[in-house]
C-alpha cells in the first residue's frame, strides 16, 4: 500500500467517526424535536470540540516525541499538562478575571503553568550533557507529583463545591454545550498545527539529533523555543477547557508512525486527523459505556495510555539490550 | 579560507580548548590528533556553531562564525559526527534528502537542483545501490559512506569529519580515507578530520595539529609528524619507526605493540 493510500484511509476512517459519533446512543429517544435539539445543541458541537482537541493532544505529543528522541516523552508524561493544570486551578482560586488576546484568565493561567513546567524539565535536562531519557522521563514524574500537590493545595483552600469542579475538571471531560468553547478551541489549534507543519523539515532533523541538525543549518535553540511556547499554548489551551486528557498525545503519534512512517511532513497531518477521529471514539465510548450516566474521557484514555506506555517502555528496553 | 585565532571554550567551569590557532586555505587537509579527551570534537562542533565559542575567533572568508546565521553556515561547512547513523529511523535517500535542508525554504517544493545535489553525493560515495534500504540496515562501512554522502549533498566548499573510519574494519578504513581524499583532491574540499590513525596524519600534503588537554601541542606539515618525542609527548606512549617496504615512507608502530 503507498502512502498516499494509507494516509487516504485514515482520513476516511476519522469522516467515518466524525460522522456516525453523534448518533450513538440515541436510541431511546423516540421524541423527534428533542432528538434534533440533542443533535445539533450538544453532539455535533461535542464531537466536532473533541475532535479538535484530539488533533491538538496528538500534535503536542507528536511534538515532544521528535525533540526529546523518545516516544514516551509527551506533554502528559513530562509534567506540562500538570502544569497547566496547576495555572488553570490557580486562577480559578485566586478568582484572577482578566483576558488577553481573546484568552480569558484560565486559559491564559494554563499557558504560563505549561510554559513553566517545560521551561523547567529543560533546563534541568541542559544542566548535564550527559543526560539520559530515563532522567527526562523521571524528571517529568517529578515535575507532575509537584504541581500535582499544588493543585491538591488549592483544592484544600477551595471550598466544596469549587473543589468538586476542580476535581472533575482534572478527570478531563468533554461534555459542553453549544460552540462557544468549539470556537475559542479552533483558532489556537489550527494556529498550532500551521506552526508546527511549517516546521516539519526541522523536525525531521532534530530526529537526527542536535548535532546533526545544527550542522545541516537549523537554528535549534530558536526553533526549539518557538515549538515550546506553541505546545504550551495548544495544551494550556485545551487543558483549560477540557482538563488533561492523558495519553492521546502519546498513543496516537506513535500508532500514525507506524503506519504512514517517520517524515513529519506526512506524520504531523496524520496524526491530526487520527488524533481527532480517536478522541471522538473514546469520547463516543466514553458516553455509552455506563449510560445514561457518563465518564470523564480523560478516564478511558488512560485506561488505554497505562497499559500502552509499559508496551512502549518494554519495547524500548528490549531494542536498546 | 579558515581562520582560528586564540580559540578558548569553556563548559561550567572546565576548560575544553585554550588558544588554539591554524589558518587553513582552499583545499587544505587538516588532521586533528590526541589523546581521548584532548578537545578535538570539541573544537569540529565550535566551528560549527553546535557549543559556543569562549574566547577568540573562528573566521570563515574573513568574517567571524557569529555573523553567519544556521543556515548561512551550513552552506558553508558539513559535518560527519562520530555516530554510525545506524539508529537513526531514516531511509537511505530520505536521509541524504533532508541534508538539503539549508538550500530549501520553508514549504519550498523539492527542486531540480536539490535531486542533482543528492544524486552526485550518492554516486560520488557509492551508495546508489542502497538507497532505498534502512539507515538501521547498513553495515559500518555503507553507514560511514551514508554520512559522507549526507555532508557532500550539502555542497558546502568546507567539511568537518569526526573519526570517519574509527569503528571500520582495515579495508573499509582505507574505502573511506580514499573516498576523503578524492573529495579533497578532485572537488577542493577543505577537510578537518579528526582522527586517531597517526600514520594517516603523517601523510605528505596535510597538516597536522596535534591537541593535549585542549591545548596545542605542535601544528605543522604530515611529513613532520612522525617524530619520536612529539609521539611520545602527545600520547605517553612510546613509538618505533620502520619504512614501508614498498613506498620507503617512515610508519609508527606502537612499542610494545
Amino acid at each position: 500500500m503507498t502512502l498516499t493510500t494509507r494516509l487516504t484511509l485514515m482520513v476516511l476512517f476519522c469522516l467515518a467517526v466524525l460522522a456516525l459519533a453523534p448518533f450513538a446512543g440515541l436510541g431511546g429517544i423516540d421524541d423527534a424535536a428533542i432528538r434534533e435539539q440533542i443533535l445539533t445543541q450538544i453532539r455535533f458541537p461535542r464531537t466536532l470540540f473533541a475532535f479538535v482537541a484530539g488533533a491538538g493532544l496528538a500534535l503536542c505529543g507528536l511534538v515532544f516525541q521528535a525533540m526529546f528522541h523518545n516516544p514516551l516523552a509527551t506533554p502528559f508524561t513530562l509534567g506540562v499538562a500538570s502544569g497547566a493544570s496547576f495555572g488553570a486551578a490557580l486562577t480559578v482560586l485566586l478568582g484572577i478575571n482578566i483576558s488577553l488576546l481573546g484568552f480569558d484568565a484560565i486559559t491564559l493561567g494554563a499557558f504560563f503553568g505549561a510554559l513553566g513546567a517545560i521551561s523547567f524539565v529543560y533546563g534541568i535536562s541542559r544542566l548535564n550533557y550527559s543526560f539520559s531519557t530515563e532522567t527526562l522521563l523521571l524528571t517529568g514524574v517529578a515535575t507532575s507529583f509537584f504541581f500535582s500537590s499544588l493543585i491538591l493545595f488549592t483544592q484544600y483552600l477551595s471550598d466544596v463545591n469549587e473543589s468538586f469542579r476542580i476535581t472533575r475538571w482534572l478527570m478531563g471531560g468533554l461534555s459542553i454545550s453549544g460552540y462557544q468553547q468549539l470556537l475559542q478551541l479552533l483558532p489556537v489549534v489550527t494556529l498550532s498545527a500551521g506552526i508546527i507543519i511549517w516546521l516539519s523539515r526541522e523536525l525531521n532533523l532534530l530526529m537526527a539529533g542536535d548535532d546533526i541538525a545544527i550542522s545541516r543549518g537549523v537554528a535549534v535553540k530558536r526553533v526549539r523555543y518557538l515549538m515550546f511556547f506553541t505546545t504550551s499554548m495548544c495544551v494550556g489551551a485545551i487543558v483549560a477547557l477540557c482538563g488533561p486528557i492523558g495519553f492521546v498525545g502519546m498513543m496516537v503519534p506513535h500508532i500514525c508512525r507506524l503506519i504512514i512512517g517517520t517524515d513529519h511532513r506526512w506524520l504531523i497531518p496524520a496524526s491530526l486527523v487520527f488524533g481527532g477521529g480517536f478522541l471522538i471514539l473514546c469520547d463516543t465510548l466514553a458516553r455509552v459505556i455506563i449510560a445514561p450516566a457518563e465518564l470523564p474521557v480523560g478516564v478511558i484514555t488512560t485506561l488505554l495510555g497505562g497499559p500502552f506506555f509499559l508496551w512502549l517502555l518494554v519495547r524500548s528496553r528490549r531494542q536498546s539490550a | 579560507m579558515i581562520e582560528v585565532q586564540q580559540l578558548s571554550v569553556s563548559l561550567q567551569d572546565k576548560t575544553l580548548l585554550a588558544d588554539i590557532e591554524f589558518q587553513l586555505d582552499k583545499g587544505d587537509y587538516l588532521v586533528v590528533v590526541g589523546p581521548n579527551g584532548a578537545g578535538k570534537s570539541t573544537l569540529l562542533k565550535a566551528m560549527l556553531g553546535i557549543i559556543d565559542i569562549g574566547q577568540g575567533q573562528i573566521r570563515y572568508q574573513d568574517q567571524p562564525v557569529a555573523d553567519f546565521s544556521q543556515r548561512q553556515l551550513a552552506q558553508l561547512v558539513s559535518y560527519v559526527p562520530q555516530s554510525s547513523g545506524r539508529e537513526l529511523p531514516f531511509a537511505v535517500e530520505e536521509f541524504i534528502k533532508m541534508s538539503r535542508y539549508a538550500h530549501q525554504h520553508a514549504l519550498s517544493e523539492w527542486q531540480p537542483d536539490d535531486q542533482q545535489a543528492v544524486e552526485d553525493a550518492m554516486r560520488i560515495t557509492n551508495t546508489e545501490r542502497f538507497r532505498l534500504r534502512q539507515m538501521s540496515t547498513l553495515s559500518g562501512g555503507e553507514s560511514q559512506r551514508v554520512m559522507i554522502a549526507a555532508a557532500l549533498s550539502q555542497q558546502t566548499p568546507i567539511m568537518l569529519l569526526d573519526e570517519p573510519t574509527s569503528y571500520l574494519d582495515p579495508h573499509h578504513q582505507v574505502e573511506v580515507h580514499q573516498l576523503i581524499s578524492r573529495l579533497n583532491r578532485q572537488l577542493g574540499i577543505t577537510v578537518v578530520e579528526v582522527s586517531h590513525d597517526i600514520n594517516h596524519a603523517g601523510q605528505q600534503g596535510q597538516t597536522v595539529l596535534a591537541l593535549v588537554e585542549g591545548h596545542s601541542l605542535w601544528l605543522g606539515p604530515g611529513e613532520d609528524f612522525l617524530d619520536k618525542q612529539l609521539l611520545q609527548a602527545l600520547y605517553q606512549q612510546e613509538f618505533v619507526f620502520v619504512p614501508h617496504p614498498r613506498s620507503g615512507r617512515t610508519i609508527a608502530l606502537a612499542d610494545p605493540i
